[in-house]
């Protein structure tokens, strides 16, 4: 059974932490997401949750860590300012280890920028903007039904790793409506935490929830157990889509908005008889390395065109896995700015005559 | 026929022309931060400051705008963090008149931390609080000093914190100057303006603003039934009677200078800024730098 309603993408991130038993959230108001307060301000109450509306973005992540310590599934939302604020946070949960879900639909910078979307944020979620060695374990999608499916998904490969999970969205994958199928019933998965202190009676009553290691033989201990951690993930979470690869000729890399205006550009194209393929991260990390070189290794492949919303963050992943076998393009625009369908396939248009 | 038009934030008597100019603002029609911006221009103008010599700063809010909206040196910081730049301009250069203006989210919500600090420094500088009860740019969750009872978009069955009390939290911190305003009395709000800018050290304004479009249950109406200025006779240098004063917030809420008493500033206390003369003023020598560098060398 399920049922299919139009949501905004705020509303489908919050229905789908409800659907994956999230009954913990955290938040601080801030434009493009206080929807999704909104929404589970009400909802909450429906399955006997918990809403709460902190002093700040610093209290609310420290509230993520204090109730996913505690071993519950818990949720906070922010906006690009916002999340600057969380990135001690961000750092701690990491060495801590505690599983949780932060969503950042992100706003233009940098500062206080606008509300208007962008993407300017990869770096700071993707490389990880809080001090230390650490990662984020990163999912953008570029539709609201995907928005719905990755947010419960993040519920479970954030207990899985014990790890935080970013669900990087920008303001137009926020605030657009689509229609979403919502599942009734969820296989969600219950995860055993014996790590947290949950109050459970019974094995090891000194559950301590820390990140501070004086000894330096144990802290690189633990900094050699996330990076094998960090490396199973690569292996196993890389989630990518690709689109028109057999043939193309010309291939743009994209996630969210970007992607959506891309897949346009790639039918617009093949009317004028240029090849042109995507390939749209879906986990910005682990980062889709493979597919990408594999791509680049290709003969019928002249170029590769980035397209973002920002100046130019993605495109050093891209060059990264490209490894110098072909010329990497970026395009890219900020401040809230999006590019259009015609100014894509003008640059295509331009590469594919040889004059970009 | 006379046609009278009174519009809040306006006195009756005619406006003297003005150093300071407004500009075109995002606000809502109604909100009384008009009133708070017209207000601050009259005192500024009547205490005879210029432009160049008034830094406004604020935070984010939509309080948070009024420096974008007066021609004076203006600083728009970070959510809440207004207090620590104020602080640090005014130690760059003490001949800057500043003066925070910006939000009750802003300033007691995220700012908190600094709100507190910032009282026991005692820099000498204004803080103009637009409180209306409510956070109005993301269009009306409640605030730190939202009424209990008070529902919102997100506060569904109610707001279920205790108010904070800015008044009382100020005066149990040290404040010196401690004062409440209402947009409602644009007369007796400038010169609270004027009383907290001359103050020497921290002076702390709290200025009753209602939000038109977030907040339907401190209206105008609702404030203008409710405050009541205080006594002529009232004592202000009374510390007791203060702690007294400011915790009444009811059916009554007292407006004026609640308590003002000078005490040592920071600049007067800090051994280098003590001798008055600001840090961008100093003379710079040279023959000491030469010294420094040939003893390295």
């Amino acid at each position: 059974m399920s049922n299919r309603v139009l949501m905004k993408g705020n509303e489908a991130i919050a229905e789908a932490a409800v659907k994956a038993g999230c009954r913990h959230y955290f938040g601080y108001p801030i434009t493009p997401q206080t929807e999704i307060a909104h929404y589970l301000a009400k909802r909450m109450k429906d399955v006997d949750g918990v809403f709460l509306q902190a002093e700040s973005e610093v209290a609310a992540i420290n509230m993520v860590y204090g109730a996913a310590g505690a071993g519950a599934r818990v949720l906070t939302s922010s906006s690009s300012p916002g999340i600057s604020l969380k990135q001690e946070g961000f750092s701690y949960i990491a060495g801590a280890e505690i599983p949780s879900v932060v969503v950042n639909v992100m706003r233009c910078g940098p500062g206080l920028g606008g509300i208007l979307p962008a993407q300017g944020d990869y770096f700071q979620c993707v490389k990880g903007g809080g001090h230390g060695d650490y990662k984020n374990l990163v999912l953008a999608a570029s539709g609201v039904q995907e928005l719905f499916s990755l947010t419960m998904e993040a519920f479970d490969l954030a207990d899985k790793y014990r790890i935080l999970v970013v669900i990087l969205a920008d303001g137009t994958i926020g605030q657009m409506m689509e229609p979403v199928i919502i599942p009734e019933d969820t296989d969600m998965k219950i995860f055993d935490k014996p790590w947290a202190a949950s109050g459970k009676k019974g094995g090891n009553v000194h559950h301590t929830i820390k990140s501070i290691y004086i000894d330096p033989v144990v802290l690189e201990g633990l900094n050699n157990r996330l990076q094998s951690k960090y490396r199973e993930i690569e292996a196993n979470e890389v989630r990518v889509e690709t689109s028109a690869l057999e043939d193309a000729e010309i291939v743009i890399t994209a996630f969210g908005t970007c992607a959506r205006i891309a897949k346009n550009v790639i039918k617009e194209a093949a009317r004028e008889g240029i090849k042109v393929g995507l390939i749209r991260p879906i986990t910005l990390w682990p980062f889709p390395v493979e597919i990408i070189s594999e791509t680049a290794r290709k003969d019928s492949v002249k170029a590769f065109l980035d397209i973002e919303l920002n100046a130019g963050q993605m495109v050093e992943d891209v060059r990264l896995a490209v490894n110098g076998k072909k010329e990497v393009l970026f395009h890219g625009r900020t401040g809230g700015m999006i590019p259009s369908q015609e100014e894509i396939l003008d640059i295509v248009r331009r590469i594919a005559g040889g004059g970009f | 026929m006379n046609i009278q038009i009174h519009s809040e934030g306006k006195s009756s008597e005619a406006v003297p022309k003005s150093a300071f100019e407004t500009y075109e603002t995002a606000w809502c029609p109604g909100c009384g931060d008009h009133a708070i911006l017209t207000c601050l221009q009259r005192a500024l103008t009547e205490l005879g400051k210029d432009p160049h010599e008034v830094l406004m700063v604020a935070g984010i809010g939509q309080a948070a705008k009024i420096p974008q909206y007066i021609s004076a040196n203006s600083f728009c910081g970070l959510h809440g963090r207004a207090l620590p730049a104020a602080i640090a301009a005014k130690i760059a250069n003490e001949s800057l008149t500043v003066v925070v203006s910006s939000g009750d989210g802003d300033s007691y919500g995220e700012g908190g931390n600094h709100f507190i600090h910032n009282i026991r420094r005692n820099v000498d500088i204004t803080h103009f609080v637009h409180d209306n009860q409510i956070y109005g740019l993301t269009k009306g969750q409640a605030s730190p000093t939202s009424q209990t009872g008070h529902v919102t978009g997100v506060q569904v069955d109610g707001n279920i914190n205790i108010p904070l009390n800015p008044m009382l939290l100020a005066l149990a911190m040290g404040a010196g100057f401690v004062a409440r305003g209402f947009t409602g009395d644009p007369d007796q709000l400038v010169s609270l303006m004027k009383a907290a800018i001359m103050f020497r050290g921290y002076a702390l304004l709290d200025i009753l603003q209602p939000c038109v479009s977030f907040n339907k249950i401190n209206t105008y109406a609702d404030y203008k039934s409710r405050v009541e200025p205080l006594p002529e006779d009232y004592n202000s240098s009374d510390f007791a009677l203060a702690l007294k004063t400011v915790q009444i917030f009811g059916e009554k809420i007292p407006t004026g200078v609640l308590y003002s008493v000078e005490k040592p500033t920071f600049h007067a206390q800090q051994a280098t800024l003590s001798s008055g003369v600001p840090l961008l003023k100093r003379s710079f020598k040279l023959s000491a730098v030469e010294k420094v560098m040939a003893e390295m060398l």
